[in-house]
Formats: structure tokens, sequence, C-alpha cells
């Protein structure tokens, strides 16, 4: 189940973030979010010679806490989603997935032209987004 | 659904802003206008890089950023590419372009006026006309601006007619 998502701008400020459970409080998410942006920096600074996806968007697996897995994508634009998740057992493709129908979700808000860039996403059409894709998303294989 | 935009609609609106902002918002200050022109121009060109970076990897550096312009982000707005990319490789490039769209449909040559005496009325006419062409370009200037500066170069652009309907666009990198 994904417990929390969140977009960072460019300069770490907070754009949005939304947290999707009732068990934990809002507080410790925050923590968890604010954390994993000195990883995504590290990430970006130092890439892993490996691989030709060297400046991929998608960051993966940022760190996993006891409860939590976070995960990490960076846009061309320097703008950051993270999101975490209680699932265990996740496959890469599921959470690419994700990313790519937040992404336009973000695109079309920040498209508005009654958004100021640089502002926090107030729109209440993104947030229903959000949560639709939220919901729809599940990425445990077992079910 | 592919959404399409009408060309003839966009050149309307081009020249109906420029003209709001120079002969009734501000019509004794142009540079005003002009700042307030490359501000709608910056604020589009921010939009639109958000959008049309969505699908591909991040650049790494300068240079490929800028070829990003020339090539993917021209043909979205113009259906064709940047004809030439001079750099000094020192953060100054030159994007020309030999058929600007957004001017190819403009009467009278701004480049009559070296040739033409100074005194004489229809030389004043022609720099009239080419300072009227220079307005219509802070729009484009705009767009690049704020495309760059969304992907994290922040940067000045300034436009330059050679001839009619050819430009090129000036971008200097701030370091």
């Amino acid at each position: 189940m994904i417990v929390c998502i969140a977009v960072v701008g460019h300069q770490n400020n907070p754009l949005y973030i939304q947290s999707f459970t009732e068990a934990d409080d809002a507080l410790k998410l925050h923590h968890i979010v604010h954390c994993s942006l000195d990883v995504v920096d590290e990430r970006v600074n130092n890439p892993k010679k490996s691989g030709p996806m060297i400046n991929e968007t998608f960051l993966g697996l940022l760190y996993p806490t006891e409860n939590y897995k976070v995960y990490g994508y960076l846009t061309n634009t320097k703008v950051k989603f993270i999101l975490v998740t209680t699932d265990l057992d996740v496959r890469d493709a599921d959470v690419r997935n994700f990313f790519r129908r937040f992404h336009s979700a973000y695109l079309d808000a920040v498209s508005n032209p009654f958004h100021v860039p640089g502002k926090k996403i107030t729109s209440k059409t993104f947030a229903e987004r959000v949560s639709t894709i939220v919901k729809s998303v599940s990425f445990n294989t077992a079910g | 659904m592919v959404r399409e935009v009408s060309e003839s609609c966009m050149d309307s609106l081009l020249t109906e802003i420029v003209s709001s902002y120079c002969n009734r918002f501000y019509a004794n200050k142009p540079e005003l206008a002009a700042r307030r022109i490359e501000a709608i121009g910056y604020q589009v060109g921010h939009q639109l890089s958000e959008r049309y970076t969505m699908e591909r990897p991040r650049f790494s550096d300068h240079l490929e950023a800028i070829k990003f312009i020339c090539k993917d982000f021209w043909s979205e707005l113009f259906k064709k590419q940047i004809d030439n990319l001079k750099t000094n490789h020192r953060g100054t490039f030159v994007l020309q372009d030999n058929k600007f769209r957004w001017l190819s449909r403009m009467s009278g040559d701004p480049s009559m006026e070296i040739s033409g005496a100074s005194q004489d009325p229809s030389a004043i006419s022609e720099n009239k006309a080419a300072q009227a062409t220079g307005m219509h370009l802070y729009f484009p200037c705009g767009i690049i601006r704020g495309a760059l500066s969304t992907l994290g170069i922040p940067c000045a652009v300034s436009a330059d007619i050679s001839n009619l309907p050819a430009c090129s666009f000036v971008v200097r990198i701030k370091v």
C-alpha cells in the first residue's frame, strides 16, 4: 500500500505532500520524505558507472526502513517525486509505471495557467487524480 | 487524440499581444512592454519544457539541453529544427532559424535601413518597421529563456534580425 507521495521542487521546497494512511502520523512520513532528499542528491551527484541508464528519471529504491520502502524519481526540470510504500515485494516496473502516470498528472497540474511555478500545488483536480492513481495501484504481486 | 493549434490563430494572437502591450498598456515605455511580453513567453517556455522533457533521460550538460531546444523543442513548436547552431564553448550559443515561422508573414525589410540614407522619410519608416519586428521577437526569446531556466540553466536570450524571415537567437548562459 502506498502511504505517502510527495513532490519536491528544485530548491528542495515542498510542492505537494499527501499521506494515505490513518495508522501513522503524517509527521513521521514527512520525516522519511525529508531524509530521502539527501539520498536523491547523492544518487545524482555520484551516479553508478554501470549501466546505460545513467541519467534515467527513475532513481529506483532510495532506501528501505523497517516498515517502508522509499522510491524516487527526478524529472528533467529537477523536480523530485518521492514515494513511500509499505509493500515489501515490489517490482521496479510497477513503480516505474506508477511514476509515469503520476508525472503526467503533475504535468497537467503545473500547466494550469493559474498555477504559480515554484508554489505549492493546490489544485483539487490534481489531488483527486493522485488519489485515483494511488488507489488503482497495488504493488504486491501476491495481491 | 492529437491536439492541434491553429497556426493563423497563433499568429494573430502574437500580433495582438504585441500591439496591445506596445500601443495601449505601455504606449510610452517600450522597454516595459518588452519586459512584459518576454515574461509571458517565459511562463509558456517553462510549462512547455516541463511537458516536452517528460519521456527523456536527464541532460548531462548544457550542450545537450541546447541541442534539445534546437531539435525536439523547436520541432514541437514550429515543425522544423533550428538551421544552424554556433557556440564559442564559453557559454554563448547562437541559434539561427532561416525561416522563422512567426516572422514569415511580416512585411518590410529591416536590412534596408542600413543602406538607406538616414534623412529621408522612408528610412525612418524602415527603422520603425525594424522596431516593430523586434517587438515580436521578445515572446520567442522568453520561451527559450523559460525552457532553459526550467532545465536548470539560467541564461539571457536576445534576438537578432539579419534579413527577414531569418533570425538568430543569442543565448548567454550565466555562470
